[in-house]
């Protein structure tokens, strides 16, 4: 039984399932380490989600799509930049309003634009990047479907979430912006002293987790579904904000924890095919991954300290 | 500070209208423009009924949507007004009725079983007003209240006729010789195991030694967790699968035409409701809502509300029945119909019951 749970599709489902999550979770970490909060990021993989698909729906091109999305998701962080940063109000309240906001716009546009609410019509969506043949090789044909079933057999979203996790842990610790932008977060007076705008860096940083929200979205619609429904996001955005913190903060902690939530939720997926022989009620292992982020943030991982000056507005003096 | 709080306010303020605004428009696709008013010689009525949709929502392809029909049916043929309110969360269901009841719409459709308390608790509020509850059970059920139940089970049945015989089969190419089929469910609540267990019992019924493997979500609206879970079970050898699990069947449909099994669809004839899924739609099994919603209108019209019953409508009432095969008419072997219409008779007959649990 362990044999037909533990398959290459087991892993292969995690990383597809991580990819949303983690792309969330990063945009989360950078616009967290810049001293915002933003609990925003499932009202902007939504919009994502949807403008990736009426583009794509427009003019036939998905890779049209996924610049759509990652654009609409940067304008509505622009809402969030200016109310968290120039206004100076709550940023779990902006953060809420944006949420509900997504979901009012992208439900009453659909309506708009195709006549009925619900779903969209199917875009088709993005193959996977390579198509290797499976070995029967004995041994290393085995060694090889594995790899291949594994780590060759995705959409070229889920390649870009492992590049950009990589390449924001390395900007974060080892540039320039990364210096400012961790200082932004914990010290903002003293980067404002050294001359380096507190408003512009806290902007870019929620930008950018704009952008990712929305390319998580774009994941979620182009590549694994193929159309856009109301709602489709269904509390990601909000797993990716604890994959943040369980990743402390970084980049490729973040999606290392997305990595172990994708995990759990494809896990619980297999138990479930084989409960008649454990004989376990099904609503066990759909608690899984939740019971697993209660019990990681519970303190299991050691204590997440986050930015000291997160969620709170600068006021220059 | 003060100006900081001014601001706090102004964007809340603007923020709010916003939002506020969105549910107002979201609910106008009702007053759909009468530019052909059907001439008919129907008396008209004064009758306001009035629908509020599950969390779903209008759009849904499934019990929300088939509701809706039964009341624009009722507009056109028996000359009702209606009406329809979303709910876009669960804390929207006593609000939406409320208003209802108050703008003097009866009779009033709640729909859905998750509604079943809200109906239960507002019902003797509004005494002059009738409701209808789609998929609630009351017991005892208020004198203003007709709950309107089907027997999933049964249609779920004959899918698991077609399934059981399909998946022995080689009529299309997606067919493997496994003889696995596979069953996703929305939530593990008792509603869904009635469709859960139809298809298994019918599947056994013509093809003892299948393996049914069942799935759940959790919920109705994952898409992607739907899609998932039909690559679990088409990693499985699953070659036809059963969904019962609101917009998460969608992508379930997606895993079949993407990895290559059969769909068999629920409540609506989902060849008809969801575009491009004709390479893989087998069936579906249909759930009449839209029959027993207009019924309880006319006989509200009628002046003979069945106040205060549970109407089951089953095989033989017409609630539940299969769809046409479609892409697949001339493909399913004539053995599969014959079974099909066999089982229809022995269930209609009373010779087999079909259990509610699995």
């Amino acid at each position: 039984m362990l044999g037909d749970i533990i398959t290459p599709d087991l892993f292969a489902s995690a990383l597809r399932m991580a990819t949303p999550l983690a792309l969330a979770a990063i945009g989360g970490t950078i616009c967290e380490r810049s001293g915002v909060v933003n609990i925003a990021l499932e009202g902007m993989m939504l919009v994502g989600a949807f403008f990736g698909t009426v583009i794509t729906l427009a003019t036939g091109n998905a890779w049209l799509g996924i610049i759509a999305a990652v654009v609409s998701g940067v304008a509505v962080s622009a809402i969030h930049a200016f109310a968290s940063i120039n206004l100076r109000s709550d940023q779990v309240v902006s953060g809420t309003a944006i949420n509900i906001l997504a979901l009012g716009v992208t439900g009453f546009m659909m309506e708009r634009l195709y006549g009925h609410p619900g779903t969209t019509d199917p875009t088709g969506t993005l193959g996977p990047v390579f198509k290797f043949a499976m070995s029967d090789d004995g041994f290393f044909g085995t060694i090889w479907n594995w790899i291949n079933g594994i780590f060759l057999s995705h959409t070229p979203i889920v390649y870009m979430a492992i590049i950009i996790a990589i390449v924001a842990q390395w900007a974060m610790f080892r540039t320039r912006w990364g210096l400012h932008l961790r200082a932004l977060g914990e010290h903002p007076r003293a980067v404002d002293t050294v001359g380096v705008s507190v408003i512009r860096g806290r902007w870019i940083a929620v930008l950018m987790s704009g952008g990712l929200a929305g390319l998580a979205g774009a994941n979620l619609t182009l590549e694994q579904v193929g159309s856009f429904t109301e709602n489709m996001t269904n509390g990601r955005g909000f797993i990716a904000l604890a994959a943040n913190i369980f990743g402390h903060w970084t980049p490729v902690g973040s999606y290392l924890a997305s990595l172990l939530f994708g995990f759990a939720d494809a896990l619980q997926i297999k138990l479930q095919i084989f409960r008649g022989e454990i004989n376990i009620p099904p609503q066990f292992f759909l608690m899984l991954p939740y019971v697993l982020t209660v019990v990681v943030l519970a303190g299991v991982i050691g204590r997440a300290v986050g930015p000291a000056a997160v969620g709170k507005p600068y006021e220059k003096e | 500070m003060n100006r900081k709080w001014r601001s706090t306010i102004a964007v809340l303020l603007a923020l709010t209208l916003l939002v506020a605004f969105v549910p107002g428009c979201a609910s106008d696709d009702t007053e759909e423009p009468t530019t052909e008013e059907p001439v008919t010689e129907e008396p008209k009525t004064d009758i306001k009924a009035a629908m509020v949709t599950d969390v779903g929502g209008l759009g849904d392809k499934s019990f929300n949507d088939l509701s809706y029909e039964g009341l624009q049916r009722a507009e056109q043929e028996l000359g009702v007004e209606i009406e329809v309110l979303e709910s876009r969360e669960i804390t929207d269901y006593e609000s939406n009725i409320d208003q209802l009841a108050t703008a003097g719409y009866n009779p009033i459709f709640a729909v859905g079983f998750l509604m079943t308390d809200t109906v239960a608790k507002v019902a003797p509020m509004y005494p002059d007003t009738n409701f209808g509850g789609v998929d609630e059970f009351f017991d005892p059920v208020p004198s203003n209240v007709v709950g309107l139940n089907f027997k999933e089970q049964e249609g779920s049945y004959l899918a698991g006729v077609v399934a059981g015989l399909a998946t022995l089969d080689s009529f299309d190419s997606k067919l493997n010789s496994d003889n696995t089929i596979g069953f996703v469910g929305g939530m593990d609540i008792p509603l869904i195991q009635k469709f859960e267990a139809g298809f298994i019992a019918g599947a056994k019924s013509v093809n003892p030694d299948v393996k049914v493997i069942s799935l759940y979500a959790g919920n109705f609206t994952d898409i992607a967790k739907g899609k998932e879970l039909g690559y679990s079970l088409i990693e499985q050898k699953a070659d036809v699968i059963y969904a019962a699990a609101g917009a998460v069947g969608l992508g379930t449909i997606e895993a079949c035409k993407d990895k290559g099994a059969l769909f068999i669809g629920v409540d609506a004839d989902q060849y008809l409701t969801v575009p491009d899924s004709g390479d893989v739609m087998l069936t579906s099994m249909m759930k009449r809502v839209d029959n027993a919603v207009y019924e309880t209108i006319k006989a509200m019209v009628d002046g003979s509300f069945p106040g205060g019953q549970i109407q089951v409508f089953g095989l033989a009432e017409g609630g539940v029945d299969l769809a046409p095969y479609h892409d697949f008419e001339t493909k399913v072997p004539q053995a599969i119909k014959d079974a099909v219409e066999s089982a229809r008779t022995d269930i209609i007959s009373g010779a087999v019951t079909v259990p509610e649990a699995p």
